[in-house]
């Protein structure tokens, strides 16, 4: 039984040589050696015809073992060396710095307005959308601005002529909701508005508003509170205070405007929130009785609230933007701070 | 408006409310503070002191060395004054008190070799006035100790109140005294009025006709005789001053007292100046002119409402009076008009006429039409006590239509179904009746009905009743509900698709910008036909955007002068275009679309260590859109155009268009319009309808399988004349090919000299497959063959090879 002895030195020598190996080529020098086609294994395989038949079961089990045994140790050695290339792994400097794809990204009062999308699609609202050149009827007339009311002072208009204008507000859009379509109506309206004021690091002719409404039989000021208080703490932080105050919009009644607590601060007074310790958020309040009838909506049947907020406001106080233009002056390096 | 606490407590009893607490409830039941103001701030640790005893001092002939007791402490003081002896009370600022002129703090000195404790002050160093003659001698009534603040009446806290346009009745201090009342359910009193008359009848002296009662409902006048024009007393003209206010003179005072008062606009006419003594309210005629107090000439309509005499104009009714009846330091005689006036006919005038008055502004707002009498009734009072003179017996009161208090019924369910939330009976009505309504029917289990006051034009409906309640007892008290019903049912988001872009947009490495749609008329009509502005803010702002590309462009020089010059940009918003020549008279005479731009300039690739160099090229922005619209799945739905139309914004252009309609334009900006923006350098756009672009049908996605079988490619390349384009070779190839060719790609393109003039050489490469089966070679180079032989016979090629 020599050829089971010669097995077994095989395996010794081959394990002893393969431990030698560094490189690739003289793993390939090896392999040639043992596995070639007229390698020492296939050798050993030819050799079988001259074993004895009742031994030769078991010199094939022994002759198989080897060959994969061998193959294995093979394999891995060439994957190992191969995975650095046959380099010298330290000479990989992975401190270079890598071949980057610059992706662009979104204005911060989109990134803004997507923020409070998001939550009050969770909170049951549809999106829609109206018209920047808008007439007087859905702007003022529908919403309870009587003609020549100083209630239209509150917000100084663009006009084209006397009766198409800049939307100063997107609750124009509320009243093309509500002539399109039966309660319940549960939306929020973002876009574009637009007031002829002095151009300032606090105030610029147009800006973007977010408006609200909700309307079905049931709607209440309670309500409306609670779904503005789950906005605000979903948007601004679960532990911040609150506070509704009256105020005055024609189109709605009761009206109140939302502060909350100020959260450079935390409700102490400082340059942010005048030394008040508050910032007013939004301006809200249920739909006046008169924009119902206007609508065709019966006010003894329907209820329902309304809100609107101003983005540019809300992200100067969220990420500390010192001056209103800074959003459309489209300079790239405010833009990819964000 | 600026609201005196002093002033407002002489009306509503407010012992042992804090201040604060007074601002916080203002403000949280609808009058807003915006702005509160200390009066008698910097005043600490300055306070009433008795001068003991005065000694000259030992070492300088103009000092003087006092004692001086502020009640429990004496203190030694060298003072310079020539005025200063004993027995007087004077102003003493104890050590630690900061001077308020100058603001210098009050320490411990050494006057040469005398200590002085302290300094008694001159009405100059307090900034009470320029006097520094000496120092201030004060009543000798006055406790030792006080604060100085409050000896002088200087602990006043002045309020800025917003007072919203609903409510004209808290534009005084009754008026907020009332809701102050309301809010912590006190007494409030309303000074009471007794005139002492003369014999004589009003009659007798004045006339009022008004011919245009609609504008004017009601005109009340009062008249007092030989009364002193003189300087009000110190607390009228503290009053005044606490409030913004420059005193006048003790008439003029008076009626400005009034209006912050009461809310009431008074006007004093010289009845000596009003030809034939008599008041005719009337409209003016159309191009009058008029002078007004202010020495400006004003041109009026047949709109504006006037104050004539029985020959002229002598005021703009409810605005402004006019030079030529104004009360000067010789008046005797005063004609007081105390009218109401309709508010819109006032707004109208007031508007027109660019001038906003005190007057104006409450007028406006609607004023107290049954408040008049009450009003005229208070001021002769005043100017009788304060300027003697007789007050006539009698009022003349033109009414013709008496405004009558409204009624209001109040369901009480109906406060539950609008709040979500119930408010005690008791308080529903302590609430409105200190707010000045009358209960008016029997207080039934259903519902109430309440008197309003005229004083409250806004309290028209029982919402309006609500919302008082509301806000007197207080939003907070209303519950936040803690859940909110779904409705079931689908839902609409108008912003997907733009969403969708923007986010596609980003990934394709583009910044979103947001630019002013309102830009120059010229700007504008390079793009569209503007709509422009009535009142534009400023020219460069007259007309609204007709394309997204001058916006961009004006970020482009932004960007380019701060230094950063390699741009991706992009902006989705609405661009506006006329669609007829004459006035805009409905939706349909105009255009809003929402476009989209997409934007590049600099270099596409920067230095970096492992890249070269490279501008951005027609190229870059070919690729990147139609990576864009791969990703929205119409790069297959639309087609190419090239230089469709000569547009003189662009060196050349193309486009993308869906059934022959053009949904998307762009290419190099032309070097005109870039001179425009001061821009510099190459600038490639592309315009998108978005409109257009969101109603082209997408294909509907259906899983197609894997290809199970292998793909053959055959590469070709061609000399060819450089006016044969690449895309006409294509074309060639897939119309010469059979179905089983798939896909065609340029893959190389190079002129050279060796190749000629004119010519150039382009490479491509053919895929191949069938989903079915596997591929012949045979039937393979039939195929590319044909194909190979259609470019080189019908566009006049040269086969350089394949392989």
């Amino acid at each position: 039984m020599d050829i089971l002895q010669t097995i077994k030195e095989t395996d010794k020598s081959f394990s002893q040589e393969i431990q030698k190996v560094q490189d690739i080529k003289s793993l390939e020098e090896l392999r040639v050696k043992y596995l070639s086609r007229k390698g020492i294994v296939s050798t050993l395989f030819d050799d079988l015809k001259n074993v004895s038949r009742e031994d030769k079961p078991l010199v094939g089990k022994s002759l198989n073992e080897l060959r994969n045994s061998v193959q294995l140790r093979f394999d891995e050695l060439k994957e190992k060396l191969e995975s650095v290339s046959g380099k010298d792994h330290t000479l990989v400097d992975l401190s270079l710095p890598g071949r980057k794809t610059e992706l662009g990204s979104k204005h911060i009062l989109t990134q803004t307005l997507d923020e409070i999308k998001t939550i009050f699609k969770g909170l049951g609202f549809s999106i829609f959308e109206g018209p920047e050149l808008e007439s007087d009827y859905y702007n003022f007339e529908a919403l309870n601005f009587p003609p020549d009311h100083p209630a239209r002072d509150m917000q100084d208009t663009f006009f084209v002529n006397k009766s198409y204008l800049l939307r100063t507000h997107t609750s124009p859009v509320q009243v093309r909701l509500m002539t399109s379509q039966e309660p319940p109506v549960r939306a929020i309206m973002p876009g574009k508005v637009y007031r002829n004021e002095a151009i300032s690091a606090r105030s610029y002719c147009l800006f973007h508003q977010v408006e609200g409404l909700y309307v079905d039989t049931d709607v209440t000021f309670a309500e409306l509170k609670g779904t503005l208080v789950s906005f605000a703490r979903q948007f601004y932080g679960s532990d911040l205070k609150y506070r509704f105050r009256p105020s005055f919009f024609p189109f709605t009644e009761p009206s109140a405007e939302m502060d909350i607590t100020c959260f450079l601060c935390h409700g102490k007074g400082c340059r942010m929130c005048k030394g008040s310790g508050w910032l007013e958020i939004l301006g809200c309040g249920m739909v006046d009785p008169n924009v119902f009838k206007e609508v065709g909506y019966d006010p003894e049947k329907y209820t329902g609230y309304a809100f609107g907020m101003g983005i540019e406001r809300i992200a100067i106080l969220k990420y500390d933007i010192p001056d209103i233009r800074m959003y459309f002056e489209n300079d790239l390096r405010f833009l990819k701070q964000f | 408006m600026k609201i005196s606490l002093n002033w407002l407590k002489e009306y509503v009893d407010l012992e042992g409310i804090a201040t604060a607490e007074i601002i916080d409830k203002l403000t949280i039941s609808g009058l807003e503070v915006e702005d509160v103001e200390e009066k008698g701030s910097g005043f600490d640790n300055i306070v009433v002191a008795y001068v003991k005893e005065r000694k000259k001092h030992p070492n300088a002939d103009k000092l003087s060395v006092c004692t001086v007791s502020t009640g429990d402490e004496e203190f030694n003081v060298v003072c310079g004054a020539p005025n200063v002896e004993a027995g007087q009370n004077v102003a003493f600022a104890k050590i630690g008190a900061i001077i308020p002129n100058g603001g210098f703090k009050i320490t411990k000195a050494k006057l040469r070799g005398e200590v002085s404790m302290g300094m008694i002050c001159s009405e100059r160093e307090l900034g009470i006035s320029d006097n520094h003659q000496g120092i201030m001698v004060l009543d000798s009534s006055l406790e030792p100790g006080t604060p100085l603040k409050e000896a002088l009446g200087l602990d006043d806290v002045v309020l800025e109140v917003a007072i919203t346009p609903n409510r004209p009745d808290a534009l005084s201090h009754i008026g907020v005294a009332r809701d102050l009342a309301a809010i912590f359910n006190r007494k409030m009193t309303i000074p009471e009025v007794k005139l002492t008359e003369c014999s004589e009848r009003i009659e007798k002296y004045a006339s009022v006709e008004v011919q245009d009662t609609t504008n004017c409902p009601r005109y009340t006048a009062r008249l007092i005789k030989n009364v002193t024009i003189k300087e009000s007393p110190s607390w009228l003209k503290k009053k005044l001053t606490s409030v913004g206010l420059r005193p006048i003179n003790n008439i003029v005072d008076v009626t400005n007292f009034i209006l912050y008062e009461l809310g009431q606009p008074l006007h004093s006419f010289d009845l000596d100046r009003l030809e034939g003594q008599k008041v005719v309210v009337r409209r003016a005629s159309d191009g009058e002119t008029f002078t007004t107090l202010d020495s400006k000439e004003r041109r009026l309509t047949s709109k504006d409402l006037m104050i004539c005499d029985s020959e002229k104009p002598v005021a703009i009714a409810g605005v402004m009076g006019g030079e030529n009846s104004e009360v000067t330091a010789e008046t005797k005689n005063i004609l007081l008009e105390s009218a109401y006036f309709n508010p819109s006919s006032i707004r109208k005038t007031a508007k027109s006429l660019i001038l906003s008055t005190d007057a104006s502004y409450r007028f406006e707002r609607g004023t107290d039409p049954n408040v008049t009498p009450y009003a005229a009734d208070r001021a002769m009072q005043l100017m009788a006590e304060l300027g003697g003179g007789e007050i006539l017996t009698g009022t003349i009161d033109v009414y013709p239509e008496k405004i009558e208090p409204r009624t209001v019924t109040l369901r009480f369910n109906q406060i539950k179904r609008i709040l979500g939330f119930d408010v005690d009976r008791k308080d529903v009505k302590d609430i409105l009746l200190n707010l000045g309504l009358k209960v008016v029917s029997a207080e039934g289990q259903e519902e109430m009905t309440f008197e309003v006051p005229t004083f409250r034009p806004d309290l028209e409906r029982e919402i309006d009743l609500i919302e008082e309640i509301a806000r007197i007892n207080g939003y907070d008290k209303i519950p936040a509900v803690s859940k909110i019903s779904i409705t079931l049912g689908g839902k609409t988001d108008q912003s997907s698709f733009r969403d969708r872009l923007r986010d596609i947009a980003n990934g394709l490495g583009f910044y979103e910008i947001i630019s002013n749609s309102l830009q120059s008329r010229e700007i504008a009509q390079l793009t569209g036909k503007p709509v422009e502005m009535l009142n534009p803010l400023s020219s460069d702002m007259a007309a609204l955007r007709t394309s997204l590309l001058p916006g961009a462009l004006y970020a482009v020089s932004k960007n380019l002068n701060v230094g950063e010059k390699n741009l991706k940009l992009f902006e989705i918003g609405h661009i506006f275009n006329k669609l007829s020549d004459g006035e805009i008279k409905d939706f349909s005479d105009f255009s809003e679309i929402p476009g989209m731009m997409l934007l590049v300039s600099g270099k596409a690739e920067t230095v970096k260590w492992y890249s070269k160099e490279r501008p951005f090229d027609i190229y870059d922005l070919k690729g990147l859109v139609n990576s864009f619209l791969e990703k929205i799945c119409l790069d297959n739905v639309l087609d190419d155009s090239y230089n469709l139309v000569e547009n003189k914004n662009f060196e050349y252009n193309f486009t993308k268009t869906y059934k022959n309609q053009v949904v998307g334009r762009g290419g190099l900006v032309s070097k005109e319009m870039l001179r425009k923006f001061d821009i510099s350098q190459d600038v490639y756009c592309f315009e998108f309808d978005l409109n257009l672009l969101a109603d082209i049908p997408v294909p509907q996605k259906r899983f197609n399988g894997l290809l199970k079988f292998p793909k053959v490619l055959r590469d070709c390349a061609f000399i060819l004349d450089t006016k044969v384009t690449g895309q006409e070779v294509v074309g060639l190839i897939y119309k010469s090919s059979s179905g089983l060719l798939k896909n065609v790609e340029l893959f190389d393109i190079f002129e050279s000299k060796n190749l000629g003039p004119d010519k150039r050489s382009m490479a491509f490469s053919l895929e191949y497959y069938d989903e079915n089966r596997t591929l012949k070679d045979e039937e393979v180079d039939k195929d590319f063959n044909r194909a190979v032989e259609a470019v080189i016979k019908q566009l006049n090629a040269e086969f350089r090879g394949t392989s």
